[in-house]
């Protein structure tokens, strides 16, 4: 009966977040000032990269510090494909996912012979080799990168067929597609957590010895895991790529494409499917106010976001290890309702 | 007709050292075989080289008619081998069902029917009332049952119980003797039982096996694996003599 008004609880919290995100961008959109748009933006492209780190990371219990790869590679196929044929981004989306899949699939089977920390440093290796291969690799344009050319697109509709918004609605319209983004990650995920899938994915974290035990084969799932990692990351590399109008080495393969999904999964709770949307609505504010108050003055720059970062990660690895969501929400929302625990609702679940 | 599971001459090295060695033995299909010899005999070893987790360096392991001398564990456990841990090793942050599950998925890959397929064996297995336990939280007897029912999840011909009643209190190891018998008796599988105590394993099995130094030094009914000298010397001690 708790389970049932705690599941309630969860929905209406659930459709609270969805309007308040959903509702968000609008006043701002009134008074004509976009820039906390953009930081809602960042929010929700690195929630949705925090989701799909979680696969690997918080369900498969990988330590995968090099996803940034398949961010690259998803931007880098779809730029490549508009560029040169013309291809609609949302096809370019989904040939980059399938490339990132791939090419993930083939460069983690090996690295599934190491365990624990070596596994960690082999997809940062990867990472390392693939910052040269960007920078001197003449058909992606080397270090000079892509720009993607504005197509010119009319309406709501044009617009997001080409993934291309521009002027006073060009927040707004990057803004909705993360968010549906985001949607449609959560919910893809969620059928992935209570598949067969999720189930493997945390025998395998809990103990792998054992999971090969009950016929699990370790290495396979390990690649599964991290290919739909690789998946959600493609899908924000060309997201984030048509939101710049370009893709260059430096950009797509910046560390913090890996950092900050990481961080906002371990805050709002790692192995939780909503942990990183949690994590990256606390953390990922924190930068984009801090570089605009503190403006040019001597804290200015970075750094000072990083510091408040730090101080926020050791406090939960103090504090609380399994993240923000784990705290005990419902126990609290019971007694905010003024209802101990005696039960009342009984019967009406 | 073939016996389920047939070793010949199996053995093992660790670089010097010869864990397992020419171990040939038999287990027929519905057997309970005792696996018996002092620590650092090879049990445990034996066990890794049947279940894929070690690959022995000379002989043949023979499963229900397929050679899985150098398999994957995944590809025993799917043949039909199952086995629990001398160190428990179940899934600390899943529930007590949720580590079924697993075990089911192998033969029903849909969640709800392996779902339903826990169920069953938390019933048949006691377990039922700690299904939602984290299995962190369980004790170690519960734990130990806990790869039981796991394992069983598999739909196993053969399971190999790694000294599954160590460390437990008398009442316990009651328990847990009265549920292989009905693993036995109900659900009729091949059983090889590693334990320590005799008054445990003697009346429980059909059979037994003493490994001393990797070797397999008697094999026989009970009764006169306890009256053999070479036995009571290496390993039973003069207390258990004859009984
Ligand atoms: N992975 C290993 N590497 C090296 N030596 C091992 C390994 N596993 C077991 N041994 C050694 O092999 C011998 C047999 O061990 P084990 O099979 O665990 O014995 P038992 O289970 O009968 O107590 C012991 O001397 C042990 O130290
Ligand atoms: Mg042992």
């Amino acid at each position: 009966m708790d389970g049932s008004s705690g599941r309630r609880r969860a929905r209406l919290a659930l459709a609270a977040g969805v309007l308040l995100g959903l509702a968000y961008p609008i006043p701002l959109q009134w008074s004509g000032y976009t820039y906390f748009h953009t930081v809602g933006f960042l929010v929700l492209i690195n929630a949705m990269l925090g989701v799909g780190w979680n696969v690997i990371g918080g369900w498969a219990g990988q330590f995968d510090f090099g996803p940034q790869v398949f961010f690259a590679i998803g931007a880098y196929t779809a730029a490549i494909l508009f560029v040169h044929v013309g291809l609609s981004p949302w096809l370019g989306m989904l040939a980059g996912v399938l490339a990132a899949m791939g090419i993930c699939a083939l460069v983690t089977y090996p690295l599934t012979r190491l365990r624990g920390h070596y596994f960690a440093i082999s997809t940062v290796a990867i990472w390392m080799i693939a910052q040269p291969i960007g920078a001197t690799w003449e058909f992606i344009n080397g270090s000079r990168g892509l720009f993607i050319p504005m197509q010119g697109a009319q309406g709501v509709l044009g617009a997001t067929a080409s993934l291309q918004f521009a002027g006073r609605t060009k927040a707004l319209g990057y803004y909705y597609v993360a968010f549906g983004l985001l949607g449609l990650t959560l919910w893809l995920l969620r059928l992935v957590e209570h598949s067969k899938l999720g189930f493997y994915f945390r025998a395998i974290r809990d103990d792998q010895e054992g999971a090969e035990g009950i016929g699990i084969d370790s290495r396979l799932y390990k690649v599964i895991a991290r290919s739909i990692t690789a998946a959600v990351f493609a899908a924000g590399g060309v997201l984030y790529g048509f939101w710049a109008l370009a893709v260059f080495p430096e950009q797509v393969l910046d560390l913090n494409w890996s950092t900050l999904p990481i961080m906002a999964t371990v805050v709002g709770g790692i192995g939780r499917l909503w942990g990183p949307v949690l994590g990256a609505v606390i953390l990922i504010p924190i930068s984009q106010i801090m570089s605009t108050t503190l403006g040019t003055g001597p804290l200015a720059g970075r750094g000072i976001d990083l510091i408040v970062y730090g101080v926020i990660i050791v406090l939960i690895a103090a504090l609380r290890p399994t993240g923000i969501l784990s705290l005990p929400w419902s126990r609290w929302a019971r007694r905010l309702a003024g209802r101990p625990a005696s039960g009342r609702l009984v019967g009406h679940g | 007709m073939p016996p389920l599971l047939e070793l010949s001459a199996v053995t093992k090295r660790f670089g010097g050292l010869v864990a397992n060695k020419d171990v040939s033995l038999a287990i027929g299909a519905g057997e309970i075989v005792g696996l018996i010899g002092p620590n650092g005999a090879g049990k445990t070893t034996l066990f890794n080289c049947l279940t894929g987790y070690l690959h022995p360096d000379a002989g043949r392991i023979v499963f229900a008619g397929a050679d899985v001398t150098h398999a994957r564990p995944e590809r025993v456990c799917g043949l039909g081998i199952a086995r629990t841990w001398q160190l428990v090793r179940t899934f600390g942050r899943m529930t007590v069902l949720e580590n079924v599950v697993c075990g089911a998925l192998k033969r029903h890959s849909r969640v709800g029917a392996a779902r339903q397929r826990a169920w069953h064996l938390l019933e048949f297995t006691g377990l039922a009332p700690k299904a939602d336990v984290l299995a962190a939280n369980l004790t170690l007897a519960d734990k130990k049952r806990l790869e039981i029912a796991r394992a069983l999840a598999t739909e196993p011909r053969l399971l190999l119980l790694d000294e599954a009643m160590s460390g437990l209190t008398p009442a316990e190891m009651a328990a847990a003797v009265e549920l292989v018998r009905r693993i036995h008796a109900e659900l009729g599988l091949a059983l090889c039982v590693v334990e320590h105590v005799m008054e445990v394993v003697m009346p429980l099995s059909q059979r037994v096996v003493v490994l001393d130094y990797g070797e397999v030094i008697a094999e026989g009914p009970p009764a006169e694996i306890a009256r053999n000298e070479q036995v009571i010397k290496a390993y039973l001690g003069e207390h258990y003599r004859g009984r």
